[in-house]
């Protein structure tokens, strides 16, 4: 190993010359990751308030007036909470199905013209949230938006499509699903292509028709893909702060105001710096159980059949 | 027979909906040569009735926003730049280093800084504010470019490379006297060009469109991203005037749809090579 014939001539210089490589990343991480998460997990547990400069330690309290029902925090934790996983339940079986179907139909279409396809499907993931939002907040406007023009020249009623639920989440979920639906896209893509031919070949054979051998054989071999799409867009789903702020503003009611709104809420408009890490440090833990339970339950089953 | 009406058919499908997904972009496009009268009596017209360039000329001349929009543009562009430059520079280094030197504690930092790839930013981002708050960084471009800097994605994506990288090419060049250094400029990191330009195009698009993190360190007009200084222009003066609205996104929009589309086929390949299958 070349690593070894160098270390051989002198090993504590050697030793010093490569940890120079990786002290510039070290260096952040610890700024700007590894030393944050150290303090937001002690801020939570402090009075920490941007009017005043003391912050004394009040132990589990913020955590405590979270879990409390008569406690304001606690409508803004569990009611931001419950808007969030509406929106990933609203959001992820599409953002994977579809991205899936759009896979396999590119994957069926004739080599030549597949790359100006997926270059189509691929290309609202290059936009900013703030675009999106624009965008769909007028075409969905109620009077002179694309969709409800549309609508009213077939004879339908213009529809509320921001200001009366379930209009609102559909149109939140539309616009996510267009935005970042490319990205599974590619993912399943690249999936499919690494299934081999001679599988097909021997189900068709076999008498297998396109659904059974999309059961039986691609869904099977592109488990990875679909686990890791599900983990990511989970993640983001449960991320999701631009597009009910900027389309919604958090309405009809409260009914989209979700967790990342309340928390951001609660630090910089009430400038509750301690509770609102409390809130963040409970948000995180929720989504580390998630991602860690979609993984154990997909690994068993990929186990379990091998 | 039957197959080739099949393929017919799907093309036609994809067809439909390659047109549904361009719509919105379409759209967006249009309004912008729209004058403000036409764009809010409705419509379904795509190519404007009354053609003008008036709603760019407006924004390109600063008038209705808080600052030139160019200032903006700079931002996200320099910001978007410096930041990419860091990434790739300090992660290569540091899977390289990882990856196949000699460092110490190496079996323990590798670990510790993927395992952060699981943090979400939700728990780092409160402290980060009160950090750059506390040196008075806030409104800055420290603020806008390092802590996209410690994210653990490249130095993981780089580290598979540098692991199958064969390694008869570096003691070669070790037997001709070559150091470490050297071996890494000259020997290593030509053959790594497809990957780091994938995670160019990937950390240059998570800064020129991040939303939540320079909307809240930064608070002056001056130091508005064009993503969160059009969220703001669209919740203050410009609520209603999606002509204006639209060519702004516009503006905002064709810089990195260019990148994107020059970019496309590495960010494809890369995330082949990166082992997401």
């Amino acid at each position: 190993m070349a690593s070894q014939v160098i270390s051989r001539k002198n090993s504590k210089k050697d030793k010093f010359t490569s940890f120079l490589f990786v002290l510039p990343y070290l260096v952040l991480f610890l700024g700007f990751m590894f030393i944050p998460l150290i303090y937001g997990i002690i801020i939570s547990f402090t009075d920490y308030n941007l009017l005043s400069s003391e912050a004394t330690f009040n132990g589990f309290e913020n955590y405590a007036r979270i879990f409390d029902p008569n406690s304001a925090l606690n409508s803004i934790f569990f009611d931001g909470l419950w808007n969030t996983l509406q929106f990933v339940l609203y959001t992820v079986p599409f953002l994977v199905v579809i991205g899936l179907a759009l896979a396999l139909l590119l994957n069926y279409l004739p080599k030549k013209i597949t790359g100006l396809y997926r270059t189509i499907f691929f290309i609202p993931y290059a936009i900013s949230v703030s675009v999106v939002s624009i965008i769909f907040l007028w075409m969905l406007d109620t009077n002179a938006g694309l969709i409800n023009n549309f609508l009213m020249n077939l004879g339908f009623d213009s529809i509320p499509w921001l200001t009366k639920q379930p209009f609102a989440w559909v149109s939140l979920a539309g616009a996510t699903v267009w935005w970042t639906i490319g990205f599974n896209m590619i993912i399943f893509i690249n999936a499919l292509n690494e299934v081999p031919e001679e599988l097909y070949e021997a189900a068709s054979i076999d008498g297998a028709g396109a659904w059974k051998q999309l059961i039986s054989i691609t869904l099977p071999s592109i488990r990875p893909a679909m686990l890791f799409t599900i983990l990511m867009s989970t993640i983001q789903s449960f991320n999701v702060y631009g597009q009910p702020l900027l389309m919604t503003e958090g309405g009809p009611g409260d009914s989209t105001e979700v967790l990342l709104m309340g928390i951001v809420n609660q630090a910089f408009s009430q400038r509750e710096i301690g509770t609102a890490s409390a809130m963040a440090v409970l948000m995180a833990l929720i989504m580390i159980i998630i991602s860690a339970v979609q993984f154990k339950i997909s690994n068993k089953k990929e186990k379990g059949e091998a | 027979m039957k197959k080739k009406r099949n393929t017919a058919l799907l093309i036609i499908i994809a067809t439909i909906l390659a047109v549904v997904f361009i719509i919105p972009l379409l759209w967006m496009f249009s309004t912008a040569f729209k004058t403000d009268f036409e764009a809010i009596a409705g419509g379904l017209n795509f190519i404007p009735e009354e053609f003008t360039w008036e709603n760019f000329t407006y924004i390109l001349s600063g008038q209705g926003l808080d600052v030139q929009v160019f200032r903006w543009m700079f931002n996200s562009v320099f910001s978007g730049i410096v930041g990419t430059l860091i990434i790739v520079a300090i992660d290569a280094m540091a899977a390289y280093g990882l990856a196949r030197l000699n460092v110490p504690f190496k079996k323990f930092l590798f670990p510790l800084f993927i395992s952060t790839l699981m943090i979400p930013f939700v728990i780092t981002f409160l402290p980060m504010y009160l950090q750059f708050s506390s040196v008075n960084l806030l409104n800055t471009y420290a603020v806008l470019i390092l802590p996209y800097t410690a994210n653990a994605f490249g130095v993981f994506l780089l580290y598979q490379f540098f692991k199958g990288f064969p390694k008869e090419l570096e003691e070669a060049a070790h037997l001709d006297g070559a150091n470490k250094w050297q071996i890494f400029t000259k020997v290593v990191l030509p053959s790594a060009k497809p990957i780091m330009w994938t995670l160019a195009i990937f950390s240059f698009m998570t800064i020129y469109n991040d939303f939540l993190w320079p909307l809240v360190a930064t608070n002056s007009p001056e130091m508005r991203t064009l993503t969160t200084g059009i969220a703001i222009m669209q919740q203050g003066s410009f609520t209603s005037s999606y002509g204006k609205l639209m060519a702004l996104t516009t503006i905002a929009t064709l810089p990195i749809l260019i990148v994107f589309l020059i970019g496309q086929k590495q960010l494809i390949k890369g995330i082949t090579q990166s082992g997401i299958k």
